[in-house]
């Protein structure tokens, strides 16, 4: 009698994970992907709204907290003030000029003919392994995969999946993103990856470049993933041994990214695929 | 009925762990980090939804906990990277190992609800961890230990005793019976009898 207890949780168990097998190899061919829209949708709008309770509650006891940093920081930020107006006259100038050349070249800024949609995040991964983060765009609102996602201080991601009210999107923190980037300063090349710990890592500079604490990081455009000139971060350490081919250094996001709430999706921008050249290149 | 009101408890349970958990984790931690910097690093929440059937299948039949963990894992999967199903039978071969020890005990010890929890953690991670290799993606492990196995073990262990506590309340409802014993209610060494 138990044996056949025992041979029916077995068959069972058996039979869910057949079920479970088939539901995953459904999902990864894209034949639930209506259904998947439908049943996520009041899913994603709860977490949406858990979401801007829980952001407007961490924001207001936050801010209690931080009081007293809040006055040296204001200080602080009062002090850099004047420096930058000073800063701001002269680059005033320099703008000017520029606008003056660009005409005259006819030269547009890559950025300034981006198109963008904003969109809220609601919901966070949840495996809390991978780091990424669902919005309440999909391509219903002409979103795709590969479009590259910022706030306006700087890059967030890119879509790596995509249904017809929601997408997720891949942060670049996450450790198997990887983005091309720059030094705003000195031109020098470099690329960004994410951290097991969450921080940025600008890897593959060159010894013989030199990086300063405060640097600005921006996107490079190399690799066609990501438009250039968006900043990626602020370079806040450096690490350079004499032995290593190159140097590396620790950036920081302008913003949280556990705390992100709208975020701007660049939907004018398509990534290209260069692996037709590789292919090229192998034959 | 248990069946049903798994859809709307694991709903809930899987949005919330995408939001809210995530965020007041985090605000913690920051308060934290003021004393211990280590913890900044921090990236592990309470697996709601695992902790849910775990606590629900202990007390309930075999088919039932097949029913929370199928429906529990496509909640996680609809609002993670993973495929649809993937969750899904991680927690069903969760919820078929804590069902059969449950069965041979004759009374329910918070030691064991602490070890099976303890195991599913690790299981749960180390089978998230395989998936997403398999679908490209590849961590850190030793760093993936410390800053997300760790901190989620820790929060799990300390979420699941007052869980099970909430899932029994609402077990014993549902099968009718609304009178509900006060010594059945305590969490000290021991769980209450085997109905």
């Amino acid at each position: 009698m138990r044996t056949i207890r025992q041979s029916g949780r077995i068959l069972a168990l058996i039979l869910m994970l057949s079920l479970c097998g088939g539901l995953v190899l459904l999902s990864l061919a894209g034949i639930l992907a209506p259904a998947e829209t439908v049943v996520a949708a009041p899913l994603n709008g709860l977490s949406g709204l858990f979401n801007r309770v829980s952001l407007s509650i961490n924001a207001a006891f936050e801010e209690l907290n931080s009081l007293g940093q809040l006055r040296e920081r204001i200080a602080a930020l009062e002090e850099q003030l004047a420096r930058r107006q000073v800063e701001l006259i002269e680059l005033r100038e320099a703008a000017s000029d520029y606008v003056r050349l660009r005409d005259l070249l006819a030269y547009t800024a890559p950025l300034e003919d981006q198109e963008f949609l904003p969109a809220d995040v609601i919901a966070i991964e949840q495996t809390g392994i991978a780091r990424s983060i669902i919005i309440n765009r999909g391509t219903r609102d002409g979103i795709a995969r590969g479009m590259p996602v910022t706030t306006e201080l700087g890059l967030v991601g890119r879509i790596i999946d995509v249904s017809a009210n929601a997408a997720q999107v891949q942060l670049i923190n996450d450790e198997n993103s990887a983005v091309s980037s720059r030094l705003q300063t000195t031109r020098a090349h470099g690329s960004i990856i994410g951290q097991a710990s969450g921080v940025l890592r600008l890897t593959m500079v060159d010894l013989d470049e030199l990086i300063e604490q405060g640097d600005l990081v921006i996107t490079s455009g190399l690799g066609g993933n990501f438009p250039p000139d968006i900043v990626v971060g602020q370079v806040t350490s450096v690490r350079q041994f004499e032995f290593e081919l190159f140097q590396e250094a620790e950036v920081r996001s302008l913003f949280d990214f556990d705390t992100l709430e709208l975020v701007l999706v660049i939907t004018s921008f398509e990534p290209i695929d260069l692996m037709i050249f590789e292919e090229t290149g192998g034959n | 009925m248990g069946r049903y009101l798994s859809i709307a408890v694991l709903g809930l349970a899987a949005a919330l762990s995408a939001s809210f958990v995530p965020q007041f984790i985090a605000f913690v931690v920051a308060l934290l980090s003021n004393f211990t910097p280590v913890l900044n690093e921090s990236r592990g929440h309470p697996s709601l939804v695992m902790l849910l059937v775990i606590c629900w299948s202990l007390r309930s039949s075999l088919a039932e906990g097949f029913v929370w963990a199928l429906v529990g894992g496509i909640m996680l999967d609809l609002l993670s990277i993973l495929p649809i199903g993937t969750s899904s039978a991680a927690l069903v071969m969760i919820v078929f190992v804590v069902n059969g020890v449950a069965q041979q005990l004759l009374r329910l010890r918070s030691v064991f609800l602490l070890a099976i929890t303890a195991i599913a953690t690790v299981f749960l991670t180390a089978y998230t961890i395989i998936a997403l290799f398999l679908l490209g993606y590849s961590y850190d492990i030793p760093s993936l230990i410390r800053l997300m196995l760790l901190p989620t073990m820790i929060s799990n262990l300390v979420a699941v005793l007052p869980l099970y506590a909430i899932v029994r309340i609402a077990q014993r409802r549902l099968e009718g019976g609304l009178q509900i014993a006060p010594h059945s209610l305590t969490l000290g060494t021991e769980m209450g009898g085997r109905e």
